[in-house]
């Protein structure tokens, strides 16, 4: 079940992705309507994380493609913001809030040149809206899981994309701040923005998203939340191991070298 | 007397120059040695500053005399080799990144010292100031040298300027770097050679031993001190600063006494009095933060004690009785008790000690506190009543106010605790 969309945001070709000798996405092909909140569900090391990252160029793919705005990613990097795992970064880090989320404003500001009043004024806003601002001095190893997730998504809010692609924002994050993340989310959505969620709950993926894309080391559906999330699809997501492809995998391992990397 | 005054009037102009080249070097370390405390490579930094002997002595051997040119060269040459090593060994071996700096820094200082002591058999007579680059001698470096260390330095710290918020990217989140299209490769490169030559300005002052130390420790210490970046590299560079010209002073006031080690016992010296002091998390503070929650619990447990008299209708307690429940900790209890009568909540008379009332709503609190405890653990959590207790026992002295209200919010305001006993409330609370 997977949906094609004319003039898609963005556009998977027929992705594969391997750690050294160790396929980890076999083959995703899809592509994804502008100004949606989307999840990306699946099991524990289904690829959903390999999925962004590679979208985010920050993996090489073994093979495949993806355009973002029809255009290769180092035309439209500007127009795009990405928000990593809040476990990926030492919050010991000497820096407050402000410190971080200012961060959001460097890629517009490009190498060297120093943030100034204008970029602290767009984090301040960014901090606003996720309702930090009352942090913005605070030092970021005081904060809450729930809090450093919020700062992290201030900064990409102060990255003024297009296209949002966030790495599980709901990892350690109470109920109530789950909901707020998600509204918001939904009212970037509402305003024209893309919103791509690494996302683990499918009992709250069933209430906010519109869009869900469900990998399994492949690509099992694409589509419109109504017609994706069937038993069915749920099923093959996740449960039940995909013995084949997992011993092809292993198999290709202790070759030791990879036959899908040209 | 003489010699501290004649040091550090600086009436000699050749002290001046000396303490001007300490200064920069310590500054420019400091910063890039921060930087490499706060991406955890400290390791990397040592084993950089081992491995730019067999550079040194190529140098030597090239110039054929101390030419601090080809000196600096061999030194950063074969500090950059060292770093290219460990990086390539981490991403093409399976090897730990630990074993890898470890091999690193003892192969490479092996080969230097054996070409050290090749070189002083060959007769060379060049060759007795070589000595000074493993423990440094910072008196001993001419006028010309100093304005190659001193140059580079300042270059260290001109570069570092340029790219702080690339720097502070690359230690805080890189993948976030590489995402927004920043070169985070290139940027990684750059600042290698920033630590390379922070290394190698400090070879001859400090020596290759422990200029390790001198990135490190500063940045350590300072971290005692601060929460924040610039004021962090800030305090760095004064440790720097500070222990670079008394480690100076002392080798010039001692004949024969290297500077580096100097520098570095008073370098650890600040390290640990911002161990011992910080308002932080010294343990100074510790300690204190520790003793007064000792004294709350005892205090806590007397005016308890006296609380729980007065519920079965014994007016007051005597000395002796207070001393009974809690005969480990009679001379704290004596405390407690001065503290509590000097402040009007309890009051002493011949009969013995009573609650005076002020002190009976602070007790009353204490105990509701100790009983709603048992209740939540007992309803929400479903723990017998007879094993809630303890735990009450250290929450009647952390929880809040703010909680307490809550507490009572989910519980519903309950009459008695899981022992029957009555949670005592001021009437206006009702």
């Amino acid at each position: 079940m997977i949906t094609q969309v004319p003039h898609p945001v963005l556009e998977v070709h027929d992705l594969t992705v391997s750690y050294d000798q160790h396929p980890v996405l076999w083959n995703v092909d899809l592509s994804l309507p502008a100004g949606q909140l989307i999840g990306i569900l699946g099991p524990n090391g289904a690829g959903k994380s390999t999925l962004i990252k590679s979208i985010m160029g920050l993996i090489q793919p073994t093979s495949g493609y993806i355009k973002i705005f029809d255009k290769p990613l180092p035309d439209v990097r500007s127009r795009i913001s990405y928000v990593p795992q809040r476990e990926s970064v030492d919050w010991n880090f000497p820096a407050s809030v402000l410190d971080v989320v200012v961060m959001g404003t460097y890629g517009k500001l490009g190498l060297f040149r120093r943030p100034g009043k204008k970029e602290v004024q767009i984090a301040q806003d960014a901090l606003d809206q996720v309702g930090m601002m009352a942090y913005s001095k605070r030092q970021i190893s005081e904060l809450s899981g729930g809090q450093q997730q919020r700062v992290f998504i201030a900064r990409a809010l102060a990255q003024q994309a297009d296209l949002y692609l966030m790495d599980e924002p709901f990892a350690g994050v109470d109920m109530a701040t789950e909901t707020a993340i998600f509204q918001l989310l939904q009212d970037m959505a509402r305003a024209g923005k893309t919103v791509l969620v690494v996302h683990h709950d499918i009992h709250s993926a069933m209430n906010f998203f519109e869009w869900c894309i469900m990998l399994n080391l492949h690509l099992v559906a694409s589509g419109p939340k109504d017609q994706v999330m069937t038993e069915e699809l749920l099923r093959k997501t996740y449960g039940g191991k995909l013995n084949l492809l997992t011993q092809v995998t292993d198999l290709i391992r202790k070759q030791d070298f990879n036959p899908l990397k040209r | 007397m003489e010699d501290f005054l004649y040091f550090f009037t600086f009436q000699d102009p050749s002290i001046t120059w000396v303490v001007m080249g300490i200064t920069l070097l310590g500054i420019g370390s400091a910063y890039v040695g921060t930087f490499s405390f706060l991406d955890k490579k400290a390791l990397l930094g040592d084993a950089i500053s081992h491995a730019v002997l067999p550079g040194i002595c190529l140098g030597f051997v090239l110039a054929g005399e101390k030419d601090p040119r080809y000196i600096v060269t061999g030194a950063f040459l074969s500090g950059a080799l060292a770093t290219f090593l460990s990086s390539w060994l981490k991403q093409n071996t399976k090897l730990s990144e630990d074993s890898i700096i470890a091999s690193i820094l003892s192969i490479f200082f092996g080969i230097g010292i054996v070409a050290l002591t090749a070189l002083q058999k060959s007769g060379n007579p060049e060759i007795a100031g070589l000595n000074s680059f493993i423990f440094g001698n910072a008196i001993g470096i001419a006028e010309a040298d100093l304005f190659l260390y001193g140059g580079l330095s300042l270059a260290i710290l001109l570069v570092l300027s340029l790219f702080l918020k690339e720097f502070r990217l690359m230690v805080f989140d890189p993948g976030f770097g590489k995402a927004i299209g920043f070169p985070m490769k290139g940027i990684r490169f750059i600042f290698n050679v920033l630590l390379i030559l922070a290394v190698v300005i400090g070879i001859q002052a400090i020596g290759v031993v422990l200029m390790a130390a001198l990135l490190i420790t500063p940045g350590a210490a300072a971290r005692f001190w601060t929460d924040r970046l610039q004021p962090l590299l800030l305090l760095a560079a004064f440790f720097s600063i500070l222990s670079g010209i008394l480690g100076t002073y002392v080798s010039f006031v001692v004949p024969q006494m290297p500077t580096g080690p100097w520098v570095v016992v008073f370098l650890s010296l600040i390290a640990l009095i911002s161990f011992i002091f910080s308002p932080k998390s010294g343990i100074i503070k510790r300690f204190i933060a520790r003793r007064s929650y000792l004294n709350k619990t005892h205090r806590d447990h007397l005016m308890k004690a006296l609380f729980k008299a007065r519920e079965v209708n014994q007016g007051s307690m005597t000395l002796e009785e207070i001393y009974a429940l809690y005969p480990f900790h009679k001379k704290e209890i004596a405390h407690s008790l001065q503290l509590l009568t000097r402040q009007g909540l309890v009051i002493q008379d011949s009969q013995g000690v009573q609650l005076s009332s002020l002190g009976t709503s602070d007790a009353m609190r204490i105990v509701r506190l100790h009983r709603l405890w048992e209740v939540y653990l007992n309803e929400f959590m479903n723990i017998a009543p007879d094993h809630v207790h303890e735990s009450a026992e250290q929450m009647e002295h952390l929880l809040t106010p703010e909680l307490e209200a809550l507490l009572e919010q989910r519980l519903n305001y309950p009459a008695l605790d899981p022992h029957q006993e009555t949670i005592p409330r001021e009437s206006h609370d009702l």
